[in-house]
């Protein structure tokens, strides 16, 4: 039974939702805590944000490809089955296309939320 | 199981009257609600609900009185209406009251009275558990509120900044609010444990996933949030009580500690506060649109999308309530850019809304005009919430009423609006008569003029300069006829609640009861029947589509003649199903207790141990903590767990389900599992709060040098995974029937938990560490004792999964204690390893 | 006054705010700073935008209630929640984003190295200051901060108890102040005139009452002002203002205030060497007269609750006029 079939229910799992916005979460903190314990312990509130914003760059990438793979997985889903099953179908290929459908919308949300925490180490270049 | 068996249908021939009449009266035996004193007794959901609501909504009169007592303070420059202190008394508690004594706990009471029924449940699967959690909530608002009539209440802010609270406001006023709203969460997180598992494991068979009402997706979300919101509070207050009480130098930064860390703790529960408050607003809102509009809402997994996306996000806001406190410019962009993408998922949902209304045929009533009126003024707030984000602007608006002014429309608009519509158009559920359409109009006209005339003008008089939580304001800087304006306003919003409030008090008696479902809705709550059954409904369908009321025919007709499941309760048990996660398949026929007077003693006696503590009685305080353990054994005892008479019941429709389950299977584990995250989070706070002091403070690293060593912390760890690993050999033991091993390994793991616990202790009191001295020696004590904590409730419970084996109410095949108990033995032990980890490990790397 | 740049901005202010009027020595929308103007022009283009938005939403809603689209639109209706609730909404996120974030090193960097530094104090309920002097000691004065026209003042702000919040909204946003730990403001005040700051963090019972004066004029005058205060009190010239002297002396005045050139040399409370020059007494919220002095010495509880300086209610009355005509007196 291959991971993607719809019907055996204990293949599914609510996390799979999920695991977008955990990728976003996960950037997050560990780029909070990466600039925060760089200006406090190391830089200094005068010092230069470069290490850092070069790892953040770092997980930024990690994190857009690790959605992206989500992302990819959410499409198949969504298109399981021909792509045309309802997704209020009384099916388990419906439930199986709706799952897809919200967590492919919730990958581009992450998305973009990612995008927008990495641009910040774009404009801001120094622990001020 | 990998074979979709196929749908069930409703029998195709009604049984006859005479069995019909029969299973009614079983089940009205069943489910019949306690009268007269002993009415106090009960617990079904619909009680519950009830109660909760009602209490909520008198929180929220009192709030409001308390906000206009500040609008007339506020109404001319240097008026003496109130003193100061009066003043601030008076706003600390309108923030605190209309937070944690009404917005919350009025979601979660709607939720408690309406989920079941929007799910086709009889009831919720812990009723007892929501009987408690009213008891303390009742219990614990009273209390905090009635500080106010002593003059002894709170004023420091409902934020509680430190060090204010802790050094510069003497009196117990503090001590009312870090416990007597501890006690309120922990009943809020209770509520939330039962909701989420509510959502996910009583749901009628067929309701998969993509079936489930939005109200169900929103709640689910609304309450994981509490699960993880609530917890860096209840920590920091911790924190902050141990502060106040015993000298431990967490905020003081004469010795190390630090006000800032209670800040972070603070808004990563206050900003996903405001959430958890907006999205079981929306969820009304969700229901009503699609009723109105007479269609399927538009956008479903949009809709899902952006709830979900709405709950992680917010917990990447809260540095947005610290943007002047002089981080980093790049933290302040950061948590700018998660604040300005939360506004994506917000506009999603107006937009999935209103093509809702633009596909279907919109009739007009009043739950209508208050949702348009809510949405209307949210997006305003939405608005001004995106402006706030931008750092650059907050450093002028911060503090100041355009902050006022955005937060009273984002929490009007976005919730008192919806709810008071709700109320609206679920009315009929509580009473079986509709509420006055011509008192609707007058209600929603005043509370909208009033609601824009008092907070519009509180943007300009933001900018022009003044800050908020002032008690007065010079005359001549340009705020007095802008305060004015806002004071007449106040009054006319007041106005407006009023109405409603007649219109709720007023006599129905002469009204008539109105029709089922009288909406036209779709969707399971309108099955009720007018009036109110106790059962809840009559027999559980099967669902196939998302509003079953439109798209299944003879719906109402199938269960009210008892063709589903459950039409019956042969043995005069109350029951309700247990389905899976994903498919909703029924796995279980779940009994649920009726009335008891246990919950109520046990919230009683918790209180009272809160409730002294403030007034730092401690003996009292010990002795209603153990009156409290001793209510919750006998209630666990007596009440949960029960082995039935029988392993299967026939619930109807061919399908036999077990009376029994044990492990992720049963409701109980996972209510452990939610419940033990929601622990866990509050200990993950804890060790931030370490890291974080080591990240601020240079010397912090250096006063780690003296303690608590390595020896005691590394033997206390060892023995305590050690108890861990003998407990889940205990349960495999049981499980085998073999009672020797498993009294043996159970009673071993119960000495090397006490062992540990001691060796835990020796290690920071051997290397003579004082938590008065340093925050350093502060919060390995505290991460010490956290740990103790919960290894001496541990050991409580290895004690009783070993007296219920004696007594025969657990055996190898009934093993509900066995497995949750283990299940709390993984986190306990998880938090000893990371406790170890912490303060005998990261001093040697860092 | 406000400037055409202000006044402009204030028109579309109250287009979006429903109100008209910038003006104010409070007022964040007739800014006289640099950081101050960058905000404003930031919020006139927000509030623009929000009440385009808010317009659009409103109408599209009163659309929506009245058509009736055909039954078969769920293709459009999903491009509509697509384009208008996800991709609209996140290219205009964007762009406000980038607007913040460009602005925001501007306004968290700290003021060129040789800049006028004065550090500030935050205590209930009053504002401790202190400036270099022209022969390099440290000149502490209270409740007053004069900045250099046309030139950045590096401002060093802490908390002796509680935190407090240093705000002139004319100038620019507010930095919070804490117990412990030095923040860096740093302001460019670009219009010469009289302002006024508040305390904007909760700080106990008279935060209502917690302003300060604030004076923008060119550095030469800013140094006379400096080299006036940096002298010791001149000594009284009436006879009632050298009995308040004595008195001020015998009573124990000084051991809380500080009035340099003279015994008197607490630090509890503010420095009064040269009180009577202040714009405002009690913080900024009370005139500088010798009838507030006499209120303030007798019951000051009653013009600012909660404070710290116990009342000399008990003083003859006579003693009360002098005490004041003196201080009035430090000019």
């Amino acid at each position: 039974m291959s991971p993607e079939a719809p019907d055996d229910e204990s293949n599914q799992s609510l996390w799979f939702v999920v695991a977008a916005p955990l990728c976003w979460a996960a950037h997050f903190l560990v780029s909070y805590a990466t600039v925060a314990v760089w200006c406090e312990r190391y830089a200094g509130r005068d010092g230069s944000l470069y290490q850092a914003r070069v790892a953040v760059a770092a997980y930024t990438a990690a994190a857009l490809g690790g959605i992206g793979l989500i992302a990819l997985a959410a499409w198949r889903r969504y298109q399981h089955g021909g792509g045309t099953e309802a997704f209020d179908a009384d099916t388990p290929l419906g439930r199986h296309r709706f799952i897809g459908s919200a967590t492919l919308l919730l990958s581009a949300l992450s998305a973009v939320a990612t995008a927008y925490s990495a641009l910040t180490v774009v404009f801001i270049r120094d622990c001020h | 199981m990998s074979q979709e068996p196929p749908d069930l249908e409703p029998l195709a021939e009604a049984p006859s009257d005479e069995v019909q009449r029969g299973q009614r009266e079983r089940l009205l035996a069943a489910w019949k609600t306690p009268t007269g004193w002993r009415s106090w007794s009960a617990v079904n959901n619909t009680s519950i609900g009830r109660w909760y609501m009602m209490a909520a909504f008198c929180f929220f009169l009192f709030g409001g009185v308390l906000a206009l007592l500040m609008r007339i303070q506020l109404a001319v420059p240097n008026n003496t209406f109130l003193s100061a202190e009066r003043y601030n008394q008076v706003f600390t508690m309108h923030g605190t009251v209309m937070m944690f004594l009404f917005a919350i706990p009025m979601f979660e009471a709607f939720s408690i009275f309406v989920l079941p029924q929007m799910l086709g449940a009889r009831d919720l699967p812990f009723p007892r558990l929501s009987a408690f959690g009213f008891w303390s909530y009742a219990l614990g608002g009273t209390f905090f509120c009635a500080s106010l009539l002593f003059n002894a209440a709170p004023r420091g802010g409902w934020f509680m900044y430190p060090p204010l609270t802790t050094r510069y406001q003497p009196g117990i006023g503090a001590d009312f609010w870090l416990l007597g709203l501890s006690f309120i969460e922990v009943a809020a997180i209770a509520a939330a444990v039962e909701l989420i598992v509510g959502v996910l494991k009583c749901r009628p068979p067929g309701m998969r996933l993509n079936l489930i009402p939005l109200y169900a997706w929103y709640l689910l979300v609304a309450a994981a949030m509490i699960l993880f919101a609530f917890p860096p509070v209840i920590a920091g207050s911790l924190l902050m009580e141990v502060e106040r009480a015993f000298d431990w130098p967490f905020f003081d930064t004469a010795r190390g500690g630090d006000p800032l860390l209670w800040q972070h703790l603070f808004w990563l529960f206050g900003h996903p506060e405001v959430y958890v408050i907006f999205l079981p607003s929306v969820a009304i809102v969700a229901m009503i649109v699609p009723t109105v509009a007479r269609r399927a809402i538009v956008g479903y997994s949009w809709i899902v999308l952006a709830a979900v996306g709405t709950g992680f996000l917010s917990f990447g806001l809260w540095v947005h309530h610290m943007f002047t406190t002089g981080l980093p410019g790049i933290s302040l962009g950061l948590f700018s850019a998660a604040s300005e993408a939360v506004a994506i998922p917000t506009g999603i949902q107006l937009f999935c809304f209103i093509a809702t209304l633009a596909a279907g045929k919109v009739s007009r009533s009043v739950p209508m005009l208050f949702v348009f009126g809510g949405l209307a003024s949210f997006v305003m707030g939405g608005l001004t919430g995106v402006m706030v984000a931008l750092a650059p602007f907050d450093f002028q608006a911060h503090d100041t009423f355009f902050i006022v002014g955005h937060l009273h429309y984002v929490l009007i608009g976005g919730s008192i609006f919806p709810v008071v519509g709700g109320i609206y158009y679920f009315y009929p559920l509580f009473d079986g008569k509709l509420l006055s359409d011509k008192l609707g109009r007058a209600t929603f006209w005043l509370m909208f003029t009033g609601f824009h005339v008092t907070f519009l003008p509180m943007h300009l008089t933001g900018l022009r300069g003044m800050p908020r939580r002032v008690f007065t304001f010079a005359p001549g800087l340009g705020f007095d006829r802008a305060n004015l304006v806002s004071t007449v306003g106040a009054f006319i919003l007041a106005a407006g609640v009023l109405v409603f409030v007649w219109d709720l008090l007023r006599s129905k008696k002469t009204q008539p009861t109105c029709a089922r479902n009288p909406w036209n809705s779709g969707s399971l709550e309108w099955l009720q029947e007018m009036p109110d059954k106790p059962w809840g409904v009559r027999s559980i369908p099967e669902i196939d589509r998302r509003y079953p009321l439109w798209d299944q025919p003879n719906l109402m007709r199938d269960v009210d003649e008892g063709r589903f499941f459950l039409p019956d309760a042969e043995e005069g048990k109350r029951e309700t199903l247990v389905t899976s996660v994903i498919d909703a398949r029924p796995v279980q026929c779940l009994r649920v207790p009726g009335p008891s007077w246990i919950a109520l003693y046990a919230a009683f006696f918790t209180g009272g141990a809160f409730i002294t503590s403030t007034f730092h009685w401690w003996k009292a305080a010990l002795a209603s903590s153990v009156l409290a353990l001793g209510a919750i054994l006998y209630w666990l005892w007596t009440g949960t767990a029960i082995i039935p008479e029988k392993e299967t019941k026939d619930v109807g429709l061919g399908v036999t389900l077990p009376l029994y389950v044990s492990g992720p299977a049963s409701v109980g584990w996972w209510a452990m599992f939610i419940t033990m995250l929601g622990d866990a989070t509050a200990f993950v706070c804890l060790v931030f709060g370490y890291f974080y002091y080591w990240t601020i403070h240079q010397d912090f690293a250096r006063a780690a040098a003296q303690g608590p060593g390595l020896l005691w912390p590394l033997l206390g760890g060892g023995a305590l995974v050690a108890s861990w690993a003998l407990t889940l050999l205990a349960r495999r033991a049981n499980r085998r029937d073999r009672a020797a091993l498993f009294y043996a390994s159970m009673l071993s793991a119960v000495a090397l938990a006490i062992a540990g616990s001691c060796a835990l202790i020796a290690g920071p009191s051997r290397t003579g560490l004082d938590p008065t001295r340093h925050v350093y020696p502060a919060i390995v004590w505290m991460l010490v004792a956290w740990t103790v904590f919960h290894v001496g409730l541990g050991v409580v419970m290895q004690l009783y999964c070993v007296a219920r084996r004696a007594a025969g109410r657990m055996t190898a095949r009934h093993d509900i204690d066995a497995a949750n108990v283990s299940l709390y033995w993984h986190f306990t032990a998880l938090t000893a390893f990371v406790t170890v980890a912490v303060i005998a490990g990261f001093p040697r790397v860092a | 006054m406000c400037s055409p740049a202000a006044r402009s901005r204030t028109l579309l202010a109250a287009l979006a705010l429903g109100a008209a009027a910038c003006r104010g020595p409070q007022s964040a929308l007739d800014p006289a700073g640099r950081g101050a103007d960058r905000i404003a022009t930031l919020f006139t283009i927000m509030a623009v935008g929000a009440a385009v938005v808010w317009l659009a939403m409103v109408a599209l809603t009163v659309f929506a209630v009245r058509v009736h689209a055909a039954p078969r639109v769920e293709r459009r209706t999903a491009l509509f929640i697509l384009g208008g609730g996800a991709l609209v909404p996140t290219v205009v996120l964007t762009a406000l984003l980038v607007y913040g974030l460009a602005l925001l090193p501007e306004l968290v960097a700290p003021a060129p190295a040789g800049s006028l530094r004065v550090a500030v104090t935050g205590e209930q309920w009053w504002w401790r200051v202190r400036y270099p002097g022209p022969d390099g000691r440290t000149v502490e004065l209270a409740n007053e901060v004069h900045l250099p026209l046309g030139q950045a003042a590096d401002l060093r702000l802490d908390s002796a108890d509680v935190i407090h919040s240093f705000w002139i909204p004319s100038l620019g946003g507010k930095l919070d102040m804490f117990p412990g730990r030095t923040s860096r403001l740093a302001l460019w005040p670009t219009r010469a005139g009289r302002y006024r700051g508040v305390c904007a963090e909760y700080c106990g019972a008279s935060h209502a009452l917690m302003a300060f004066a604030v004076v923008v004029e060119p550095r030469a005058a800013l140094d006379r002002w400096l080299a006036h205060q940096s002298e010791p009190a001149r000594p009284p010239t009436t006879p009632l203002g050298a009995r308040g002297a004595a008195l001020f002396l015998a009573d124990g005045c000084g051991a809380c205030h500080a009035v340099r050139g003279t015994p008197a040399a607490g630090t509890l409370g503010p420095d009064l060497t040269h009180v009577g020059s202040r714009h405002g007494l009690g913080a900024a919220t009370l005139p500088n007269d010798a009838g507030t002095f006499a209120r303030w010495i007798t019951h000051p509880e009653s013009l600012k609750p909660g404070v710290h300086m116990p009342a000399f209610g008990m003083l003859p009355p006579a003693d009360v006029r002098a005490l004041a005509a003196y201080l009035e007196e430090l000019q």
